[in-house]
């Protein structure tokens, strides 16, 4: 009997449940006559230690060997958080958490939805170093123009893994999901993630992965209701050991978790696929949000990441594809050409980003999500 | 206090203008203040946020209606709270069901020696984290678990459970049994047993003395242990986020994705805390007028 060494969904603990409220209530803030739900404010409070940066990145983003590596050369210890939405990053953030961090992960439609909110910093791109190494289309992005504010990290795909023994023929679809629904029922996953899962039933009924239109999304969020019997539990990480134990067959996810998964089993058992109707295709970035205590070392933290050995080095350890030319030059062939990890073009092609929604639009899918996960 | 200061001598010290009644709010307030600023006030916050419809983090908090108290009553939502409640209360009676007997044979059966010892074996898990408890519960329960493990070695058929309303009761049963059965222990220590055995020599079964002598006796432990496990179970976020699955959403873990979760609607989610609160406030009225007879009265 072996107890989860880690939990799997540190979003649970108790202990940063009752962080997060209590920060909550302190971000209520008073301005005149209303006042402004959770406004976040650069802080004076904590003007923070020079030697030490609180970092706020996915699950599986940094291990202690990176921060070890990062001591040594900068003398600046790293102390992560780790979220496993955007969501619950920029819930937390704006709850009152933006006082302790200096560098924070957000996906690419979640930096568009935070420069907009006023809450990154610009960044002074005379003192980061290494940018001329990220590959052309990483220079520029819509979500914001020339990384004005966002350093992009990693990209990848979400798509599915699953048990290649058990499924014949192989998913290579989303509607495989539902024509094969009985096989996997109970024995399947889907990302706690709105605009993904969302996302994903739009394509399969041809739509855009960033539908705006109120039929599409209704439509959408009644075919999610026909399948939702099936589906075990939505999340985003608790699905490796019930996969590896059997007691899954297949699991929605991105594409670093699964090849991490894959590569860390080497029987070959797992295979990751992005089905062929399109996906979404995302970019994880790193950002300085206005709020940081600590500048100078979330420069210096940005510099490190940007180092082609450095980034060379975590994609080999930790399986997040790099935007680094410098370092994608570096990695092995069998990594290079792991289709999973870095897709083909007409692959890349067929997916899309998820693109920050109106607020009414971004409403909607709320409400449908709501009641889907209610039911 | 011990000391053997005259009551009387210290009170003429106080001036005159300071009332007798005032005395006691220097102990008091400190309690009082801590109360007001972290009880009275954020909950007053709460029901302000809750009346503003969709308010999301960075705007700004205007009251204007009952639109999310309303949603919370339409045939989407109302599926939830009435889980939490069936949750809630399977859950007390299941604990209430375990707990008699055991605490019974703690108070009653085990020699006095022994009982601390028992007592103490019975708290021991709640010193581990109750995160801990639940994952360990998934080790359990899932398909290929110990469970179906050892249901296969004798020849039963597997049970799928975890990530449904089983499994979500096993986790809150084993997570609050312990509570009612230190409550009813304290209960049944109290017992007067000269009773049972009154009872006995005037002919009672041991049926009929149980009904008609323990029970009432311990009337207020079995109401305090009921009233405990059924607001720990309204509010658990754990259980059922953990052991629950795609179709055991409780009010607890909506409340928890309108705030820090997937979805961000401040106003629904405070809402719908108000809803908790007002439930968890009718359970201690209950027990206020009806509870709390046999202590108010008897001792």
């Amino acid at each position: 009997m072996t107890i989860p060494s880690h939990p799997q969904t540190p979003s649970l603990s108790r202990r940063r449940f009752l962080q997060a409220s209590a920060t909550a209530a302190s971000g209520l803030v008073l301005s005149g006559c209303g006042w402004t739900l959770a406004e976040v404010r650069p802080t004076t409070l904590s003007r923070g230690n020079k030697d030490e940066i609180y970092i706020y990145t996915w699950e599986s983003y940094v291990d202690s060997q990176l921060i070890e590596t990062f001591k040594t050369q900068t003398g600046i210890q790293v102390t992560p958080s780790l979220f496993s939405s955007n969501e619950e990053m920029l819930a937390a953030f704006q709850a009152g958490k933006s006082a302790n961090f200096s560098v924070i992960y957000p996906s690419d439609y979640t930096v568009g939805e935070m420069i907009e909110k006023r809450l990154l910093s610009k960044l002074d791109h005379s003192r980061i170093s290494g940018l001329e190494n990220l590959m052309p289309q990483f220079q520029d992005s819509a979500y914001d123009r020339n990384n004005e504010h966002s350093i992009p990290i990693s990209w990848g795909t979400t798509g599915l893994i699953y048990n290649s023994e058990a499924l014949n023929p192989a998913p290579d679809d989303w509607e495989y999901l539902w024509q094969n629904q009985q096989k996997l029922m109970r024995k399947m996953t889907l990302l706690d993630d709105k605009r993904e899962v969302m996302g994903v039933t739009l394509k399969t009924l041809g739509y855009s992965y960033n539908s705006t239109n109120l039929q599409e999304i209704q439509h959408a969020y009644e075919k999610l209701v026909t399948l939702k019997p099936a589906v075990t539990t939505f999340t985003t990480s608790a699905w490796i050991d019930r996969l590896l134990a059997g007691d899954l067959l297949l699991a929605m996810v991105y594409s670093a978790d699964a090849v991490r998964v894959i590569n860390e089993n080497p029987d070959r058992k797992f295979k990751y696929v992005i089905p062929k109707s399109g996906s979404s295709l995302w970019s994880d970035t790193m950002v300085i949000p206005k709020s940081s205590p600590n500048p100078d070392a979330a420069y210096a933290w940005i510099n490190f990441m940007l180092q082609p050995a450095i980034a060379a080095d975590i994609t080999q350890r930790l399986f997040f594809a790099t935007p680094n030319q410098a370092a994608y030059d570096q990695l092995p062939t069998p990594l290079r050409n792991d289709r999973s990890l870095f897709p083909s073009e007409d692959v890349i092609n067929a997916c899309e980003r998820i693109i920050p929604l109106r607020p009414e639009i971004l409403e909607l899918y709320d409400q449908y999500w709501t009641k889907l996960t209610s039911g | 206090m011990s000391s053997p200061s005259p009551p009387l001598s210290t009170e003429s010290d106080f001036p005159k203008a300071s009332p007798r009644w005032l005395q006691p709010l220097v102990l008091l307030s400190p309690a009082g203040i801590w109360l007001a600023l972290l009880l009275v006030i954020p909950t007053l916050l709460i029901l302000e946020l809750s009346l503003v419809p969709g308010i999301r983090p960075g705007q700004v908090v205007n009251p204007s209606g009952l639109e999310n108290y309303t949603r919370i009553f339409q045939p989407d939502y109302f599926p939830v709270l009435t889980r939490s409640l069936s949750f809630a209360i399977a859950t007390t009676l299941i604990c209430l069901l375990l707990g008699f007997p055991v605490a019974y044979w703690i108070a009653l059966i085990v020699p006095k020696r022994w009982r601390n010892l028992v007592v103490l074996g019975f708290v021991l898990p709640l010193w581990t984290s109750s995160l801990l408890r639940s994952y360990a519960w998934i080790t359990i329960l899932r398909p290929t678990g110990v469970m179906n493990s050892l249901l296969g070695t004798v020849g039963l058929p597997p049970l799928d459970i975890l990530n449904r309303e089983p499994a979500v009761l096993i986790g809150m049963t084993y997570s609050l049994l312990p509570y009612m059965v230190l409550i009813l222990y304290a209960a049944l220590e109290k017992l007067d047993r000269s009773l049972l055995e009154a009872a006995a020599d005037l002919g009672a079964t041991p049926a009929q003395a149980f009904w008609n002598v323990t029970v009432p006796q311990t009337l207020t432990g079995i109401a305090a242990g009921s009233l405990l496990v059924f607001i720990s179970c309204m509010g658990d976020f754990i259980n059922p986020e953990v052991l629950g699955g795609a179709s055991s959403m409780t009010v607890a873990r909506l409340v928890y994705n309108q705030f820090l979760g997937a979805t961000q609607n401040w106003g629904f989610g405070s809402a719908l805390s108000m809803i908790l609160i007002l439930i968890v406030s009718i359970a201690i009225a209950l027990w206020l007028k009806y509870g709390d007879r046999s202590s108010a009265g008897g001792v």
